[in-house]
């Protein structure tokens, strides 16, 4: 009844009404929708329209139709390419399921030794570039510069080789041990904080531990399991770094590898590229839908509030097998492929053998001293460049993600819903096809072959992640609070600068330093939208391994790899150990 | 030789000490409940019976079998003890429907098939959800979820069914509701029980036997009369109801009442007035005088009969529907009385407090 006197002198009043309406609250969130709106449908129009249509035989004009997608099917490399994607993308996906339940439950629910202390290491390859990675593989298991086989040829004897990585195996080997740990978060929470006495009911009611663990504990993570494994999937599937390092070049083309050449190649085609990202974003976002909409709702809330000790399996001397399995993860995803960098990186030629005498820093002055006259150009660029975009990248991927969140969780009505959609659509594509989605909208305006046009890229594709580590903090803290400073005379901006954001404090900064280390290490967008001038690190090593040698590249390798492991500890300092999961 | 027998049993978690030393015996068919306080090993003595726990001393036998002996180096794993247990959370499992649910037990055991559909719908039939069979246990309320849980411990027909703490996540009116059906249906099938709670109505209503537990020990084992009219120790005459206690001294005892004095501090002399009990007790020894608040009479004005009187001024009257809950003060004691005829009270005001005699309690410490 209060509220009824209250509101309707002020109904009455049209010039109350146009006030009501340009509140600080709906002009900031109206911005921003129009901002996320702008910058997520955009690129993707311009991609749908791009891809039918038909460069002719001039190169300049262009006509409409289906022929990109005819070639998909008639031309034989891209749809070996295609095939390979499938293929390489099940295989990690199969190989990082099977690494990281297993990692999960042996860190989670057994006694086997160190359990704690391993965790933050199994993480690790979650933060490092994967094309590092595929760089390190080849420098140890290529047939003939490969540290492991020429260990193997000398040590053992053996003629040949013992490992190849340089084929469609070793690209599912590097991508599966990388993205493990994208298995692993999604199963170690539920894993950890599920209802001990769900498994202790099995057991009191009559079966023994193996029963208890296959009909009872993992069916009920086995939605989990099942989200961990369409992210790995779609991920491999937009994958470029490691198929441009082990496949293509040994005949093993995928569909980013071929985007890539028809983006910047020689024979570069931008319809045609269009018309591939298109195929793989409609793949990949399918597989998003079904992760949300169908396995996302089935997820069992097994979380009990109270505070139980969870119930650790006793393995008996098997526990020693477990700490083995962890440390051979440990050893073959982080710190052989990390050692073998350093050491390739220390010679002035990399032929696969150690030669002490010849050890030098010198590829590090070619690739770090940016003030050094006979650096290497397109490798130091990189290095500043990636720390502008990081650092600028995430400020403003944050502030959107928090105004974003603000609105979906704290206003009601379409534009949230709206937003919440809106937000979910980079996640579902690639950053290859994002990127050119980017490159066909604006290669006409003149942030093209600027840094700009690559902060737009990372900011559009990533912004999502920061938008639920803000999120989850927010559904965390209670409505009540802003609405408290609210009826105590605050306005809108006041509540958020002196209520909400203090609150959201932990969620924004484990945000902002995820995307400054996944700016860092950025690759596939990078390499679709930069020129000369505008590199990232991670197009410096894409340049040194493609025109110069592999010690430049483990050089730079390396460093960016130190650089991304300061940040991972600077994230569990500021973040704590839960962080990872939102 | 008793149906459930607990040696000396000890549990510790790193120093802290939560099941020191306790001896209990439970006969075939009896429903006994551990109560006490949370904290007070009682739902740790259940785990190390249903063998969830490793217990760091004692023994535990079943039907006379050792399920667990630190000296004998014998601990048997819960599912080799067939046994049956409910939980607090119900831990039903969500991604099975109520029939997979409560047929588990009989799966496991590798009974035929036409056995486990009939003991099954016979066992939801019992607690109720026979309509329920098809339905994903995601699908049910609270009380149903606890009875998915009943149905799936004694489906199989355990030697003994365990209950943790089964009813205090339903609300009040449901958990009155759902004690006397618990209550009835155990007594139906004839199960031996053992019940967990730290709710002492519960414990009073549904039990044959009530152990009292508090850090570790057990204070009192009787039948639910023994343990609210005749408590033990303060302990339990405080955690069992409300007691008011009064710390004095025994004067002596005749026949089967004890004099106790109580000092109401400096300046006051001192109570002196009769108890129950002090079995036990000299003269001169440190004793507590325990009375109810239900067992206390208020009077305005001085009663003609004064043996046993208590005077004091009211601190404060709680309205609180069929009674009146009165604080008053008598020397450094507050005095809690239950009327239940309404006067005016004003607070200052001067009243008389007497009790029976065997109405209350002389507890040595």
């Amino acid at each position: 009844m209060a509220t009824e006197i209250l509101t309707r002198p002020v109904e009455d009043a049209p010039t109350s009404r146009w006030h009501s309406i340009f509140t600080q609250e709906n002009i900031a969130t109206t911005l921003a929708s129009l901002l996320v709106g702008a910058a997520v449908i955009l690129p993707l129009f311009a991609i749908i329209l791009s891809s039918f249509q038909i460069l002719d035989s001039s190169g300049f004009g262009t006509e409409w139709g289906l022929d990109n997608y005819r070639s998909l099917l008639k031309d034989r490399v891209i749809y070996g390419a295609f095939v390979n994607t499938l293929l390489i993308s099940s295989g990690a996906t199969l190989l990082a399921t099977f690494l990281g339940v297993s990692l999960a439950w042996i860190n989670a629910r057994t006694n086997c030794p160190w359990r704690g202390k391993l965790e933050p290491f199994n993480l690790i390859p979650f933060f490092l570039s994967p094309f590092v990675g595929a760089i390190a593989w080849h420098n140890l298991a290529a047939p003939k510069v490969g540290l492991l086989n020429n260990l193997a040829r000398e040590i053992l004897g053996i003629k040949g080789h013992l490992l190849n990585v340089d084929n469609i195996y070793g690209v599912i080997w590097v991508t599966g041990i990388f993205f493990t740990p994208l298995v692993y978060l999604f199963v170690v929470g539920s894993l950890r904080r599920m209802d001990p006495s769900l498994e202790d009911s099995a057991r009191t009611t009559g079966a023994g531990l193996l029963r208890t663990t296959l009909t009872v504990t993992l069916p009920l993570v086995t939605p989990g399991i099942l989200s961990g494994a369409i992210i790995v999937f779609v991920t491999s599937a937009g994958e470029f770094g490691v198929p441009f390092k082990l496949g293509a070049p040994y005949g093993w083309e995928t569909l980013t590898t071929q985007i890539f050449t028809k983006a910047v190649g020689d024979d570069a085609n931008h319809y045609l590229g269009a018309a591939m990202s298109m195929t793989l974003g409609a793949i990949t976002a399918f597989f998003i839908w079904i992760q949300r909409r169908i396995i996302a709702p089935r997820e069992y809330t097994t979380v009990t509030g109270k505070g139980f000790r969870p119930n650790l399996i006793d393995l008996g001397p098997w526990k020693w097998a477990a700490l083995a399995y962890n440390l051979a993860y440990l050893f073959i995803a982080v710190l052989l492929p990390l050692v073998c960098l350093v050491i390739v990186s220390l010679h002035p030629v990399w032929e696969g053998r150690i030669i002490f005498t010849d050890l030098t820093f010198w590829n590090y002055k070619k690739t770090l001293f940016f003030w050094w006259p006979e650096r290497i150009v397109s490798a130091t660029n990189g290095i500043v460049n990636s720390f502008i975009l990081a650092f600028i990248g995430a400020s403003i991927a944050m502030i959107l993600a928090l105004v974003v969140s603000y609105m979906i969780h704290r206003t009601k009505g379409f534009g949230s819903r709206l937003l919440d959609f809106l937000c979910v659509i980079p996640i579902g594509f690639p950053g290859i096809v994002i990127a050119m989605g980017v490159l066909v909208t604006y290669i006409k305006t003149p942030i093209y072959a600027t840094l700009w046009i690559i902060l737009l890229g990372y900011i559009t594709r990533f912004f999502p992640y920061g938008q639920r580590n803000i999120s989850a903090v927010m559904l965390a803290v209670s409505e009540e609070l802003d609405q408290s400073s609210r009826m105590a005379g605050a306005s809108w901006l006041t509540t958020l600068k002196r209520v909400t954001i203090p609150l959201l404090k932990p969620g924004i900064f484990a945000g902002w330093i995820l995307l400054f280390v996944i700016f860092l290490r950025e690759l596939s967008i990078s390499i679709i939208l930069y020129s000369t001038g505008t590199e990232t690190l991670s197009v410096g090593v894409y340049y040194l391994t493609n025109f110069e040698n592999e010690p430049l590249t483990s050089a730079l390798s390396v460093a960016q790899s130190v650089v991304l492991l300061l940040c991972v500890y600077f994230f569990r300092r500021i973040a704590g150990r839960e962080a990872l999961t939102a | 030789m008793s149906f459930v027998e607990l040696d000396s049993l000890t549990k510790r978690f790193g120093e802290e000490v939560a099941v020191s030393s306790i001896d209990l015996s439970i006969e075939q068919g009896e429903f006994v409940t551990l109560l006490g306080p949370s904290g007070c090993g009682k739902t740790t003595t259940l785990r190390c019976i249903a063998g969830l726990e490793r217990p760091d001393g004692g023994e535990i036998r079943i039907e006379g079998d050792v399920v667990t002996s630190v000296s004998k180096g014998v601990h048997l794993t819960p599912e080799q003890r067939n046994l049956g247990m409910v939980f607090q959370s119900y831990a039903v499992w969500p991604h099975m429907t109520v029939f997979d649910n409560v047929a588990y037990g009989l799966r496991v055991r590798r009974r035929g098939r036409a056995e486990i559909r009939e003991k099954t719908t016979k066992a939801l039939e019992l607690v109720g959800l026979g309509q329920l069979a098809e339905r994903f246990a995601t699908k049910l309320s609270g009380g149903q979820r606890q009875r998915v849980a009943l149905a799936r411990a004694i489906v199989y027909n355990p030697r003994v069914v365990l209950f943790d703490e089964p009813l205090s996540n339903l609300d009040a009116k449901l958990r009155e509701q759902m004690r006397v059906e618990l209550a009835r249906l155990q007594h139906d099938v004839g199960i031996t029980s053992v019940y967990v709670t730290h709710d002492q109505a519960e414990a009073l209503v549904m039990s044959d036997r009530v152990v009292v537990m508090n850090k570790g020990v057990i204070q009192q084992i009787g039948d639910p009369h023994t343990i609210y009219s005749r408590p033990a120790n303060a302990f339990v005459a405080n955690f069992i109801g409300v007691a008011n206690l009064l710390e004095g001294g025994l004067l002596g005892r005749s026949g089967e009442t004890a004099d106790i004095e109580i000092s109401l501090g400096p300046g006051r002399p001192p109570l002196r007035l009769k108890a129950a009990g002090g079995e036990g007790a000299r003269a001169g020894d440190r004793v507590i005088l325990s009375v109810r608040p239900e067992d206390l009479s208020l009077h305005v004005h001085l009663p003609q009969d004064a043996s046993n009187l208590i005077e004091g001024q009211v601190i404060d009257t709680v309205y609180l529907g069929n009674f009146l809950d009165c604080q008053v003060q008598v020397g450094q004691y507050e005095v809690g009385v239950q009327i239940d005829h309404f006067e005016q009270l004003a607070k200052g005001q001067k009243v008389y407090l007497t009790f029976r005699p065997d109405h209350a309690l002389c507890l040595t410490e």
